[in-house]
């Protein structure tokens, strides 16, 4: 049975596709920021496939440290459950935020949890990726269109908007999905990036306040079903072999940024090593 | 330049830590709260590559300063600039508080402000420009019912600000006041925030501004940082209207909000 990690599974998009790839006969480990609704997300999944393999792991993955204990549960878990293998890494947890707040460290939330934690994690899991060749898919956006890096300020602390730091996060995941393919396609692992399209989730109201969440609430009527996305995932992850695209909706390649170069998925790469305290080159093996 | 930040791992004290280190100072961070001190302090160098210091400190405890103090000195700073963050507050009437956290919030919020402005002053950097930023609050400016203790340990702040500012002037020290009305910190607070509605929402500052202007204005030897238009406004208010009147409206206005949002504590 393969495995695959889907982070911000409890609910939104990630539900969906914990549904959708369990009910294709993969081994579902997911991850959600709160045990109450780990455990509902869990419950729900067997009621609906009471066969399936699903395992909910806790984590703040806003916070670095709480990714590296993840990183080291799921560590365990793989080596000893699926034979060292993952077959795929769905990097889907966002968050919007109304105001400019940090992380521990001092990093933007929306940069710190869309982009640095999938960047993290990654890091942390390519070598059972690889040992599968593997995927690592990014949940995306097509509001990546028309947003520039801000590279002399990523965190957009000079005027913080807050639907400027989302589309630059969401640029953050398919040029973090380029960097991977420039470094590893080689090495028989794959990253793509998904535009879901506007779905009806609640991605906008948690923890939101005033505008945002009204905006948002309106916004989201319009929204398809989280269902719709998830088949994006499921075609991603049941091909034989990778697709060889990188930007994907269903199963078809979607068109992307011009930002999205090879020199800024570089620039990218390097800052968030720095960021993360961390080099891929020099990444564990096993 | 270097730059001691009390209270640093809470929501303002992280950010005026960014906003230190974006402009190339080295840091000392203190906190009562050791776990938030290395995360932070790998931020900041990953990010500026600036140097930082960090020890774990409870300031209302003379023994612990102590210890800090002796790792300042052993190491031989003299620092140019302090920022006085840590700060507690609980919300709810006087008589509905356990005495111990009322006591709380004037050991923190003033005498362990004291201390370390007392201690640090000693460990300036000698015949340079010295800056003291104190966060004092909006509600410095009136008595607040249902907030009475934390008001006037911010009005407290307000005054020895500038009192100290005119003995030390001419040692080239300036001292200035921050007086935010919201600040959406930390999650609590910005529930609270919203529990006040429209009024929140407009006494609400932006944090990553709010740190960047309080630098800039101390620096030019400011004393008084209000953030926003309205903010200021209500502060005149509080200057024009006599104060027993004063109290009374905000008694009203809290009596409901805080119906909305039972949070406890903010930092």
């Amino acid at each position: 049975m393969k495995t695959v990690i889907i982070t911000g599974a409890t609910s939104g998009i990630g539900f969906a596709t914990a549904r959708k790839l369990a009910g294709n006969g993969f081994a579902v480990i997911g991850i959600g920021h709160s045990r109450v609704n780990c455990e509902n997300a869990k419950a729900r999944l067997l009621g609906e496939n009471p066969k399936a393999e699903i395992t909910y792991f806790e984590a703040e993955l806003m916070q670095q440290r709480e990714v590296g204990r993840l990183a080291d549960e799921l560590e365990r878990y793989i080596s000893v459950h699926c034979g060292g293998e993952l077959h795929a890494l769905i990097n889907n947890a966002g968050c919007v935020r109304s105001y400019y707040t940090t992380t521990e460290e001092g990093y933007e939330q929306q940069f710190a949890l869309n982009h640095l934690a999938s960047f993290l994690l990654t890091y942390r899991l390519l070598p059972y990726l690889k040992r599968a060749g593997g995927r690592i898919i990014m949940t995306c956006s097509n509001s990546h269109r028309g947003q520039k890096m801000h590279w002399d300020d990523v965190m957009l602390k000079k005027g913080y908007n807050p639907l400027t730091a989302y589309k630059q996060s969401k640029l953050c995941n398919i040029l973090f999905a380029r960097g991977l393919n420039d470094r590893f396609a080689s090495g028989g692992v794959r990253a793509y990036a998904v535009e879901p399209g506007l779905v009806k989730t609640d991605i906008g109201n948690k923890e939101t306040g005033g505008l945002v969440n009204l905006i948002w609430t309106l916004r989201k009527r319009h929204g398809v079903s989280p269902d719709v996305p998830a088949e994006t995932f499921a075609y991603l992850c049941g091909e034989e072999s990778n697709p060889c695209g990188l930007y994907y909706r269903g199963s078809r390649e979607e068109k992307y940024s011009s930002e999205v170069t090879r020199e800024s998925a570089e620039r990218l790469f390097r800052l968030s090593e720095k960021l993360c305290g961390i080099c891929y080159s020099e990444e564990a093996v096993l | 330049m270097n730059v001691l930040i009390t209270g640093a791992s809470g929501g303002l004290g992280r950010a005026f830590a960014m906003e230190c280190a974006g402009r190339g100072c080295n840091l000392f961070l203190t906190d009562i709260n050791e776990d938030g001190l290395s995360p932070l302090k790998n931020g900041l160098e990953r990010r500026y590559g600036v140097c930082v210091k960090a020890k774990a400190c409870d300031l209302t405890s003379e023994e612990s300063v102590g210890e800090l103090l002796n790792v300042i000195d052993s190491c031989g700073i003299r620092f140019d600039m302090l920022l006085n963050i840590a700060g507690i507050d609980f919300e709810g009437g006087f008589m509905e508080r356990d005495r111990s956290s009322v006591l709380k919030i004037v050991s923190l919020n003033v005498e362990a402000t004291l201390r370390i402005t007392h201690a640090i002053l000693q460990r300036r950097r000698e015949g340079e420009k010295f800056s003291i930023v104190f966060v004092s609050s909006l509600a410095s400016m009136y008595p607040m019912p249902l907030k009475a203790t934390y008001a006037a340990s911010k009005r407290f702040l307000l005054d020895f600000a500038l009192a100290l500012r005119q003995e030390l002037r001419e040692q080239n020290v300036n001292t200035l006041s921050l007086c935010p009305g919201g600040l959406a910190t930390t999650q609590e607070a910005i529930s609270g925030i919203m529990a006040q509605g429209f009024w929140g929402d407009i006494t609400t500052n932006r944090l990553e501004s709010v740190t960047r202007r309080t630098i800039d204005l101390v620096q030019r030897g400011k004393s008084l940082y209000i953030p926003g238009t309205v903010n200021r406004a209500l502060s005149l208010f509080g200057k024009l209207v006599p104060r027993p009147v004063i109290a009374f409206i905000i008694y009203w206005r809290w009596k409901n909000t805080q119906k909305k949002w039972l949070c406890t504590s903010s930092d």
